[in-house]
This record gives structure tokens, C-alpha cells and sequence, in this order.
């Protein structure tokens, strides 16, 4: 512990960010991104069932996937004070036809966000 | 006198992180596999698909060996090329789910805005995007009539993602020396902010093919080059940390050299064998994950690494800039460690043409 906070004080004194941020010769660049995890489910609010096909959107970061036959989906997200997500039903007929539906979340770096999304079937 | 004070503090930093050698940096060589036949290319990569991927799982338990993490640790996917993984994303999410950050590095063939996305959901972090020249000259050098249309669509798509720590990389030739100048404006054009130039180490296939090799002169005009565009702060341009270069240190990157190779960067091989970067010669590997528990293995060997003594000999046994140097990048070492194969800081003092 003492030996890691001289290296952070050695570090402030020799004026550069070097000790922590550098680059593998072929790698990429390090990582310190503020995103967060948005998992949920989406089930219809008629029957209570999980709805497969729905297409879950992050517009502002032109995100988007489908949700899974159990109505689940994940994906990782830029954190942002006003996080919009959307969940529109593209497939048609198919699974059946629901009701456009957004939400509004404030999301914060290293968030873990759970949703459970009810559709109104039309 | 505030340079020497600066160098001075860190070289202690150096001493420190060393002795400490926290792993920040684990490269993953998740597939030997390779859409492109570049002829430049540092490891042994094939088109054959006969040629297996380590399975995840396999990587994972090798990761879940890892006692006590580093918050930063980032696990970067290399290959071969990573998108020839059908699983990338499940990869990315398992480490992810380990509380890692990952990253790819990518010739941008199979990067479309699918893809892109896709990844993006499974929480990738950083790319890296190589680009070596215009198009008859980046073709020519991957070997492919269609690599450089497909790269510039990868790095359009790349450069707009405010999520991404994004950066282009140019290993710099005696082909695309003069095409430099274009081809900052060409990225400016495209919002990249970051450009990463390398130079070719005679290793891998590029270690018979000498045209590839800079001349000390051209070198020196790279060197001037990388300098007088960081002045502009438009693109973060930097040499990247390959090898020491003597007066022009700080004045190509942002910080000291420091060659972190086993002291924070570590690997995963396709084979299992574990090591540095990946470019480092093999011989130089410190275990397995098919036969050893990987953390021990980081923890307890890597001395190579860790104490470079052994690098001063042949043309380092003498050399004043040592203290800074050590021997240089790691890779630029054979196994048989009578010599380093490339002296950048060299390259910096001739008058060499050829």
C-alpha cells in the first residue's frame, strides 16, 4: 500500500500521466470509458409473457438489439444524465403487435441498470 | 535542468511500477486466423481455418486465476484478426462480466456498422484500427485490393462513436514515408483523434523484406514529422512506445520511454504459452496456461522482464543512454539475446541513406 502511494506521488511530481496511461506497442488505447450495463426484460402487460423480437434502441448512440426468446437483452451504454431508450415492435405480426413504449434514464459510469419493460399489445 | 529533474522522477516511477509490476495490460492472442496476408505482419498468422482459436473458456479460467486485479486492467483481443472469431461478443461480455475493460485491435475488413454495434452492446472500450497508406500503398501491404476501402469505412464508423477510446495505427515503410502529410489530413477529415506510427521491426514476415525498413535518415524525417504535427494538437500524433529515441523523447509522445513488457503487459497466446506483447519473441514465453495457474506464473517469474541487465550487451554494452534505454523495446530481441536487433536511438544520431 505504501510502496503503491509513492508511485502515485512520483507519478504527480515527474508531471505526466505516463505511470498510468500508456499503450502496448500493438495495442490499443486503455480504456478508463464511463459506461454502464442496461439488462431488462420485456413481457407483454396483456399475458405477463416475455416478448421475443422487440427491437431496444439507445438513439442518442445509435445502439439497438432485439430481445432474446425469454424477452431479455444487455448491452453496454455511454452513461449520460438523460439516457433515452426506446423498445418498438418491428417484426409485425410475428411474436405479436405491441405498442411503441420509451424511458428515460439518468445513467452514471459503472451504473448497472435493470428494467422491466410491460408493452401494451395493440 | 526541469527535464533532468522530470527524467530523474521517472526513472524512480519506472523502478517502482517494475518491482511492483502490477498487470494493467493483458493481451489476448484469441485466434491465429487472419482474413489479410500482410507482409509486415509480426506473428505467424493464417487464413487456414483448420487452425483452432483458443476457446473461451480456456482463456477465462486462465483469467479467473487472478487473484488481485487492478481496476484498470484492460484485456486487449489480438490475432491474427479478432473478427474472425464468431464469438467476439460473448468474449467481450464474459470479461466484462469479470469486471475488465477490453479492447481489439483490427485490420477493419469485417468492422461494418453492424458489427460495430454489436460490439458496442457487449461493452468494447478501446480500438485500434490500422491504416498503412493510401490505397494502392495500403494494399499493396495487406495484400488485398479491397483492405483500404474496407478500413476507411471501419475507421468513418469508429471515429463517431463517442464511447470508443479509439486510434489509428500506421506502421510507417519506405512506401507511405511521403504519403504521411496526406494522410493526416485524410484522418483529420475523419474525426480520428488519435494516430499511432510504428516502424517495421525486421521480425515475422517483414524480417525478409528490407524495403520495409526505414534508412536512419527517413527515420529522422518520421521522427520531425510525428513532431511538428503534435505542435498542431489537432490529432494526437505519437511514435508509439517501440523504442527509445534519445532527443526526441517528449517530443513524439507523451511521456518517457518505458518498455512495460512483463512489468504491466502480459499475454495470452494462441498456443496458451504466456507472455509479454505478443511480438516479443517466443522464446522468451514463461509458462502455460495448459500446464501452470497464469497469476503465479505473473506473479513469480517474468524476470526477464523484470531485471534487464541481461540486455546490456553487444551494441547496448557500452552505450551512455542506457539508464534510459535498457536495452529497448523487448521485441526487438531474439531468444538468443546476443544482440538487439533494432537501436532506434541510433537511428536518431546517423547520417545513414541506405
Amino acid at each position: 500500500m505504501k510502496s503503491k502511494l509513492v508511485r502515485k506521488i512520483l507519478g504527480g511530481l515527474s508531471f505526466t500521466t505516463a505511470l498510468f496511461v500508456f499503450q502496448a506497442c500493438y495495442g490499443t488505447p486503455q480504456d478508463f470509458g464511463a459506461d454502464a450495463l442496461i439488462t431488462g426484460v420485456v413481457k407483454s402487460k396483456t399475458t405477463g409473457l416475455p416478448v421475443k423480437g422487440i427491437m431496444v434502441s439507445v438513439p442518442d448512440y445509435q445502439q439497438y438489439l432485439y430481445t432474446e426468446r425469454d424477452g431479455t437483452f444487455s448491452l453496454y451504454t455511454v452513461s449520460d444524465e438523460s439516457c433515452k431508450i426506446t423498445f418498438r415492435d418491428n417484426d409485425a405480426a410475428l411474436n405479436g403487435t405491441f405498442l411503441d413504449k420509451d424511458t428515460l434514464l439518468s445513467v452514471h459510469p459503472g451504473d448497472r441498470v435493470h428494467l422491466n419493460i410491460f408493452l401494451q399489445e395493440k | 535542468m526541469y527535464e533532468i529533474i522530470r527524467k530523474s522522477l521517472f526513472r524512480h516511477l519506472r523502478k517502482s511500477e517494475t518491482e511492483l509490476h502490477p498487470l494493467r495490460y493483458l493481451f489476448w492472442e484469441c485466434t491465429s486466423r487472419c482474413n489479410l496476408g500482410c507482409r509486415h505482419c509480426g506473428s505467424d498468422c493464417s487464413a487456414d481455418s483448420t487452425h483452432n482459436d483458443m476457446p473461451l473458456a480456456d482463456f477465462l479460467a486462465a483469467l479467473d486465476t487472478i487473484e488481485s486485479k487492478e481496476d484498470d486492467l484492460i484485456v486487449v483481443l489480438t490475432g491474427g484478426e479478432p473478427l474472425m472469431r464468431k464469438d467476439i461478443e460473448e468474449c467481450g461480455r464474459e470479461i466484462r462480466k469479470r469486471g475488465m475493460r477490453w479492447g481489439m485491435v483490427s485490420n477493419g475488413y469485417l468492422y461494418d456498422r453492424q458489427k460495430h454495434i454489436a460490439l458496442l452492446n457487449a461493452g468494447l472500450g478501446s480500438l485500434t484500427i490500422s491504416l498503412d497508406g493510401f490505397e494502392d500503398t495500403h494494399n499493396w501491404l495487406r495484400n488485398n485490393r479491397s483492405s483500404f476501402t474496407r478500413a476507411g469505412e471501419a475507421i468513418s464508423i469508429a471515429a463517431d462513436a463517442p464511447r470508443l477510446n479509439f486510434d489509428v495505427v500506421t506502421c510507417v515503410n519506405k512506401r507511405n514515408l511521403h504519403e504521411l502529410p496526406l494522410l493526416y489530413d485524410y484522418l483529420a477529415g475523419k474525426g480520428v483523434r488519435a494516430w499511432r506510427l510504428f516502424t517495421i521491426v525486421p521480425i515475422g514476415r517483414a524480417a525478409n523484406n528490407p524495403d520495409l525498413l526505414l534508412s536512419d535518415i527517413q527515420f529522422q524525417e518520421l521522427m520531425e514529422f510525428i513532431y511538428s504535427k503534435r505542435k498542431l494538437k489537432l490529432i494526437d500524433v505519437k511514435f508509439s512506445c517501440e523504442g527509445y529515441v534519445g532527443k526526441y523523447e517528449l517530443k513524439v509522445r507523451d511521456s518517457f520511454f518505458f518498455c512495460r513488457a512483463g512489468i504491466n503487459i502480459g499475454s495470452v497466446l494462441t498456443d496458451g504459452s504466456i507472455s509479454a506483447c505478443p511480438n516479443i519473441d517466443r522464446a522468451f514465453s514463461q509458462g502455460n496456461i495448459y500446464r501452470d495457474n497464469f497469476y503465479k506464473v505473473w506473479q513469480t517469474e517474468f524476470q526477464l522482464f523484470r531485471n534487464r541487465s541481461w540486455t546490456r550487451t553487444g551494441q547496448c554494452a557500452e552505450c551512455l543512454e542506457y539508464k534510459d534505454c535498457q536495452g529497448n523495446g523487448l521485441h526487438n530481441w531474439h531468444g538468443n539475446r546476443e544482440n538487439v536487433l533494432v537501436c532506434h536511438y541510433a537511428k536518431t544520431l546517423s547520417s545513414t541513406r541506405s
